[in-house]
């Protein structure tokens, strides 16, 4: 038979751990390695017991558990990781895959679904529900190489506000930047919505930053 | 005699005109509760605070001794000794009753001298003494009157200065506790919020593992009741979905900078799609707020404002706008309902005035206009200069 599945568990909320690990424990091809509440004991846990499988909670007593998805994609890229959250994926789902994290679930539909999404990650599929994956898959094909080739319509202003708001700065501030007024920054922004085919400023703004984070990812690698 | 006839009238007029300034600087104390703009009357107590009280006394003596002359000039027949109570009026009015007895005294003393100088023999005055102490009586009682009014006058004037400091003070106090329990009231609404978030959520789900634990082994076990366990499961699945709206409504805005667009654009949605109303949010470019106690209130503002719309305005269509500007940051929500009754009272009021302790609270500069023939538009401006988006 093969050997089980090691599962280490970070989340700061001893219930959660505690039945948590009951559950996993109670798997016949799973068991749990490890427990931790907080991003040191979790380091200490994977050097210790070189888990296949974290499960990780994005909030953690004393860090951000997507920094800690970084630190574990960067220096164990072995293991899976699937993010366990309270937070609605809407708005974390994509940051924590693109942080190296191959699931993600919602601790509200937690409980069918992470042992599923254990086996998944563990198989090397990515895991998000299925409303997600449609919209990565929107965003891949329409929105993301749509936008890719339509970055390339806007003009070295254009993609200098663009790149501005993508480093989380706001109109305001955009303008004293480029010494413009407001209303030229306003003029951009519709010029970019409209080129990129977004619909709102949440949309506006969301882009740039998933860009903006994408070119920092790439001249870390490079 | 008749050269001295237009030197008399014009003794008289002039003294008359300055009587009657003096009465109503001294009478009117009402202009001093400020519904006039300031008039002569303030203007002749300005000129007279000028001066100070050895000046007034001179003057006043001075005149005396002028109105002496003249009553030596019109001759015995004239009797101008009413002219005399000017000088003692004002004396009694902005030098203060021992003065003005003094005056008093000089004046009969004068006038006795001027009717010597006539030529009324010493043996002669026992008529015009006798008038001159009867005067001296009337000039004493005037005094007595005079100091008495200014007095009540000025005392008066410190006990509104008072009241009106009084007022102000409670005002200002008043709006600060409205302020402190506002800020007090969306704190506790946030701590509530992060508890249901953080504490009970949390705890359901570790109770919907536990359940599935249960279920679980119940299944392998072969049981009926596991049928029973899963359905635990899934109700402990609603009731963490329960208590995360309820947090969500105790504390919508999430913490980042752009969490009030998010918040905004999915409160309008959900408008929409509750009350049948057309709800859009407008937002041309990104509109990032650092502060979170900002955002919150902003947020609980439009909330309130589209609430109203929906509910006392029957408005079917509302536009929720989220703009910055060269003067700042400004939320504005209208509608094409009903508009404002005059004097909106009640609850509606209420409303009004807790946005605007809101929008105070945050530095912003609540307005609230109706348009005609429908709708109403509420905003709230944030000013904002170079210097203060800095950090």
């Amino acid at each position: 038979m093969n050997r089980k599945l090691k599962v280490l568990l970070i989340d700061d909320h001893p219930l959660v751990r505690e039945w948590l690990t009951s559950l996993i424990d109670q798997q016949p091809d799973m068991a749990v390695c490890g427990e931790a509440e907080d991003v040191q004991s979790a380091i200490k846990v994977l050097k210790a017991a070189s888990p296949d499988i974290a499960v990780v909670d994005l909030s953690l007593k004393d860090a951000s558990g997507l920094e800690l998805v970084k630190s574990i994609k960067a220096k164990w890229p072995q293991v899976g990781i699937v993010v366990l959250s309270m937070h609605d994926e809407d708005v974390y789902a994509e940051r924590c895959i693109r942080a190296g994290a191959r699931g993600y679930v919602m601790k509200r539909e937690s409980t069918k679904r992470i042992i599923t999404a254990i086996h998944e990650v563990h198989a090397g599929r990515l895991c998000v529900s299925d409303q997600m994956a449609a919209s990565f898959a929107e965003k891949f094909v329409g929105g993301r190489a749509g936008a890719q080739s339509s970055l390339q319509d806007l003009s070295d202003r254009e993609l200098e506000v663009f790149n501005l708001l993508g480093r989380g700065l706001g109109t305001r501030q955009i303008a004293e930047t480029l010494n413009v007024s407001i209303k030229t920054v306003q003029a951009y922004c519709a010029r970019i919505k409209q080129k990129l085919h977004l619909a709102t400023a949440t949309e506006l703004l969301r882009e740039a930053v998933r860009w903006h984070d994408k070119q920092s990812e790439g001249a870390g690698v490079a | 005699m008749e050269e001295l006839a237009p030197k008399v009238s014009l003794i008289y007029i002039l003294s008359q005109s300055v009587v009657i300034r003096f009465a109503k600087g001294a009478v009117v104390p009402g202009d001093r509760m400020g519904w006039s703009s300031p008039s002569h009357d303030e203007r002749v107590e300005q000129w007279i605070g000028r001066h100070s009280r050895g000046q007034i006394i001179l003057a006043c003596v001075l005149a005396t001794f002028l109105v002496g002359y003249v009553d030596y000039l019109s001759g015995p027949r004239i009797v101008i000794s009413v002219v005399y109570v000017v000088p003692i009026a004002i004396a009694a009015l902005f030098a203060g009753p021992v003065p003005a007895v003094g005056l008093s005294i000089l004046s009969i003393l004068v006038s006795l001298v001027s009717d010597v100088a006539l030529g009324l023999s010493i043996n002669a005055l026992y008529v015009p003494a006798v008038n001159g102490v009867l005067r001296l009586l009337f000039f004493l009682f005037l005094v007595f009157v005079l100091s008495r009014l200014r007095e009540l006058q000025s005392g008066l004037e410190v006990r509104v200065e008072e009241r009106a400091r009084a007022l102000a003070l409670e005002t200002a106090e008043r709006q600060r506790l409205e302020q402190e329990m506002l800020e007090i009231s969306e704190r506790e609404q946030r701590r509530i919020g992060q508890d249901l978030h953080d504490g009970l959520c949390q705890h359901l789900t570790g109770t919907a593992l536990a359940s599935q634990v249960l279920a679980e082994k119940l299944d392998a076990q072969g049981r009926a009741e596991s049928e029973a366990a899963h359905r635990i499961v899934d109700l402990v699945e609603e009731a963490i979905s329960l208590a995360r709206g309820m947090a969500k409504g105790l504390n919508p805005v999430e913490l980042q900078a752009d969490g009030l667009m998010q918040a905004l654009e999915e409160f309008t949605a959900t408008t929409t799609d509750l009350f049948g109303v057309t709800c859009r949010f407008e937002c041309p470019t990104p509109v990032l707020i650092h502060s979170p106690n900002t955002a919150t209130q902003l947020y609980r503002i439009a909330q309130e404002a589209v609430g109203n719309a929906v509910k006392h305005g029957q408005a079917k269509g509302i536009t929720v706008t989220l703009e910055e500007n060269e003067d700042g940051i400004r939320l504005c929500v209208s509608d094409d309902g009903r508009g404002l009754d005059k004097g909106a009272a009640g609850a509606k009021g209420m409303g009004l005035r807790i946005m605007a302790d809101r929008a105070r609270m945050i530095g912003g500069r609540f307005n609230v206009a109706s348009h005609w023939p429908r709708g109403v538009e509420l905003s709230c401006l944030i000013p904002q200069g170079p210097q203060m988006e800095a950090h």
